[in-house]
């Protein structure tokens, strides 16, 4: 029998299809293209990435900005959690301090990606802006893809629900990507997310979005006067085969380090990521009045068993996905009903509760749903408005907007509400800007631009190296509590090593709660059983690798200098006693650890041919 | 010997919050996970410590256990 080596994978083997848009001129482009490199086969942010470099933006609301909608290799395809979808371009809220916005990405679930796919679509590049409003609906036509276009006025003023569920009866078998009234008004709002239907939403007609939040993506689409995108056709869901069976479950399963952990209480898991912050407060660590936590028990009536007293949870997923992640929170009705109110992640729920001064699970619930139903991200606005409370109740005063501080559930509605519709630039704009504003930048919560999640930046110099969401692209946001690591070895190691490879996620089109900890070996075999690429585990890291410096040198090319690569000056100038977790983040840990890490990824970068970085670390 | 432990998040359903335990001298945290029928810990502190489940407990420990978590 000959045991010949398989022959090296060659990325031109495969292609993909890419279609272009002219918003202005509504001029459609579809070319099958051969992919040049592994980070061209992955997808997502791996293609995204490459094609934000070749472009000169100076400017995010500008004709030269595209928006680039995509899908991962991995998406619409039966492997566990594949159904992300990826909205990448530069970002009107991430910025360098010289003004230059940086290439950023969200990524959202359930089925629209998987229907652009099975549409015969890879990538949408959006180019130019619409002059009126407009709907894209992407079919599945009998000779490929076909794409057209729809007034979108009627639309306009509708919350992310309401607009999907209007989108949806006029196209009942589509599914839906859309702006709330954030992106709408994107001139003053930078923060807008990009709504996501699910089954679930368009099943029971509750407000059950998935969100691509981070970096202002929406808004991005707002200034396109793109508001909403459609996906109809038929499911293509392939069948499930045995190596496929075998993939799932060792996603799963815990010992491959899989996302049993998210599972509900009573098949095994933690009960979602709403279990962090029971762990995060046994150190006191969970982010409260602004990410400074007091040291008292409060945070505790946010747990799940408390909260449960008055509301009603349920575990849910999305489409079929065996993870069953979501706490779906629901008010009891007088009548015995139930009415779904919100989703409780960790970040959602601590940034929009306890880090609010607010600790009460319906209120919060009720703030989550009001920022999910304006469109905006909850992480930004906030932590932005959590700065506005902090600043009120220290310059009582000269108080800005409607003179909220920390618990005060009504004015922090109105401060939502008013930024949602437009009428809030300063909340809208985000932290980092209102704050360099004021000249009051100690404890604006953002790293590079971007407001922080809901991990206290004195837990994790990680958030330096992140290209785009603080832990959704560098995972070490909870190694502290978890590990208890604290050298400049085991930090360094950790960026430049695993934690990086967190990015990988938003290329492949799997989502991240698969969790790094899922070895390349099972995600090679989860290509080979999708698609029946023999792509080596060595590869597929090699590639992510590059994915992350790329956009690590998108940043400098953006103007971003060593001296931003910083955590908010509170953490080294004012260390909270009330944390229980050792206080090593100091001005010069960052100065050492940067300096090994930009060590660690010159020989890279310079391999590459990509910026390296800069030479003279300052903090 | 005795020692304290006590569970966090999901570890508690259906056991404890925080409980006292009579255990054999120089018995390992591996022992207690076993004993309390739990899955093998995400986080684990003896005296406010990061721990390991081969380290060695000695009278009067103060044992915490956390499940696996993660994502954000």
């Amino acid at each position: 029998m000959d045991h010949a080596e398989p022959a090296p994978f060659r990325p031109e083997s495969v292609t993909f299809v890419r279609c272009t848009i002219d918003l202005a001129d509504r001029t459609v482009r579809l070319e099958t293209l051969r992919c040049r490199s592994v980070e061209d086969v992955l997808g997502g942010i791996g293609r995204s990435l490459q094609l934000l470099a070749e472009r000169t933006v100076t400017d995010a609301y500008s004709p030269e900005n595209p928006l680039i909608v995509n899908t991962g290799l991995l998406t619409g395809t039966a492997v566990m959690t594949g159904l992300r979808t990826y909205f990448s371009g530069y970002s009107p809220l991430k910025h360098s301090d010289l003004g230059l916005p940086a290439a950023m990405w969200a990524a959202g679930s359930d089925k629209f990606g998987a229907r652009l796919k099975w549409a015969g679509i890879d990538d949408v590049v959006f180019e130019n802006r619409s002059a009126t409003p407009v709907c894209v609906v992407f079919a599945q036509g009998p000779d490929g893809p076909a794409v057209s276009f729809e007034p979108a006025g009627h639309l306009l003023g509708l919350d992310t629900h309401q607009k999907i569920m209007a989108l949806h009866r006029e196209h009942p078998d589509g599914h839906f990507a859309v702006i709330g009234p954030g992106g709408e008004h994107y001139d003053s709002v930078y923060m807008g997310a990009v709504a996501l239907s699910t089954e679930n939403q368009l099943k029971s007609g509750e407000d059950k979005c998935r969100f691509a939040g981070r970096g202002g993506m929406g808004s991005l689409m707002g200034y396109k006067n793109l508001i909403g995108l459609v996906a109809t056709g038929q499911d293509r869901m392939p069948s499930v085969t045995p190596a496929m069976r075998d993939v799932n479950r060792d996603l799963v399963k815990p010992k491959a380090g899989g996302s049993t952990r998210y599972q509900p209480v009573r098949q095994g898991g933690g009960g979602g990521t709403w279990a962090n912050l029971e762990v995060m407060q046994a150190f006191q660590a969970a982010p409260e009045n602004n990410f400074r936590p007091t040291g008292h028990a409060d945070v505790e009536r946010m747990f799940r068993s408390n909260v449960e007293q008055d509301l009603e949870i349920r575990s849910e997923a999305c489409y079929r996905c065996g993870i069953r992640c979501h706490n779906n929170v629901f008010s009891r009705d007088p009548d015995g009903g139930k009415t779904f109110i919100a989703k409780f992640d960790y970040e959602p729920l601590n940034l929009l509760g306890s880090n609010l001064g607010i600790h009460d699970g319906r209120q919060t619930a009720l703030l989550v749903k009001l920022a999910d139903n304006l469109g905006l991200d909850a992480i930004s606005v906030a932590v932005t408005v959590a700065y506005v409370l902090d600043y009120n109740g220290r310059h009582p005063d000269r108080a800005l907007f409607n003179g909220a501080t920390f618990g005060q559930y009504d004015a922090i509605r109105e401060l939502i509400v008013m930024t949602g519709e437009g009428r809030l630039a300063g909340i809208g704009r985000g932290v980092k800007r209102l704050s360099r504003g004021l000249g009051e930048t100690a404890y604006a919560m953002h790293v590079k631009g971007l407001e922080l999640p809901a991990f206290l930046p004195e837990t994790n110099p990680g958030y330096l190296f992140a290209i785009a969401g603080g832990h959704m692209s560098m995972q070490t946001q909870m190694l502290l509590a978890k590990e208890g690591r604290t050298t400049l070895e085991q930090w360094t190691e950790v960026i430049t090593r695993l934690g990086l490879l967190q990015v990988g996620f938003d290329a492949i089109g799997l989502c991240k709660f698969t969790g790094i900890w899922i070895s390349n070996e099972v995600i090679a075999r989860a290509v080979q059983a999708a698609t029946g690429l023999e792509l080596g585990a060595e590869q597929l890291e090699r590639a992510v690798r590059t994915i992350y410096l790329r956009g690590l040198a998108l940043e400098w090319r953006q103007g971003y200098t060593d001296a931003e690569y910083t955590l908010p000056p509170q953490v080294f100038e004012h260390p909270n006693p009330a944390v229980r977790l050792p206080a090593f983040v100091t001005r010069d840990f960052v100065r050492n650890l940067k300096q090994r890490v930009w060590e660690a990824f010159g020989p890279e970068l310079e391999a590459l041919a990509l910026p390296c970085p800069p030479k003279e670390p300052a903090c | 010997m005795r020692i304290m432990v006590k569970l966090f998040a999901s570890f508690r359903t259906g056991r404890f919050q925080e409980k006292a335990l009579d255990v054999r001298g120089e018995a390992r945290v591996r022992e207690v996970v076993a004993e309390l029928g739990l899955p093998a810990p995400g986080i684990l502190l003896v005296n406010e410590r990061h721990a390991g489940l081969d380290d060695v407990l000695h009278e009067g420990d103060a044992v915490h256990l956390f499940p696996p978590v993660g994502g954000g």
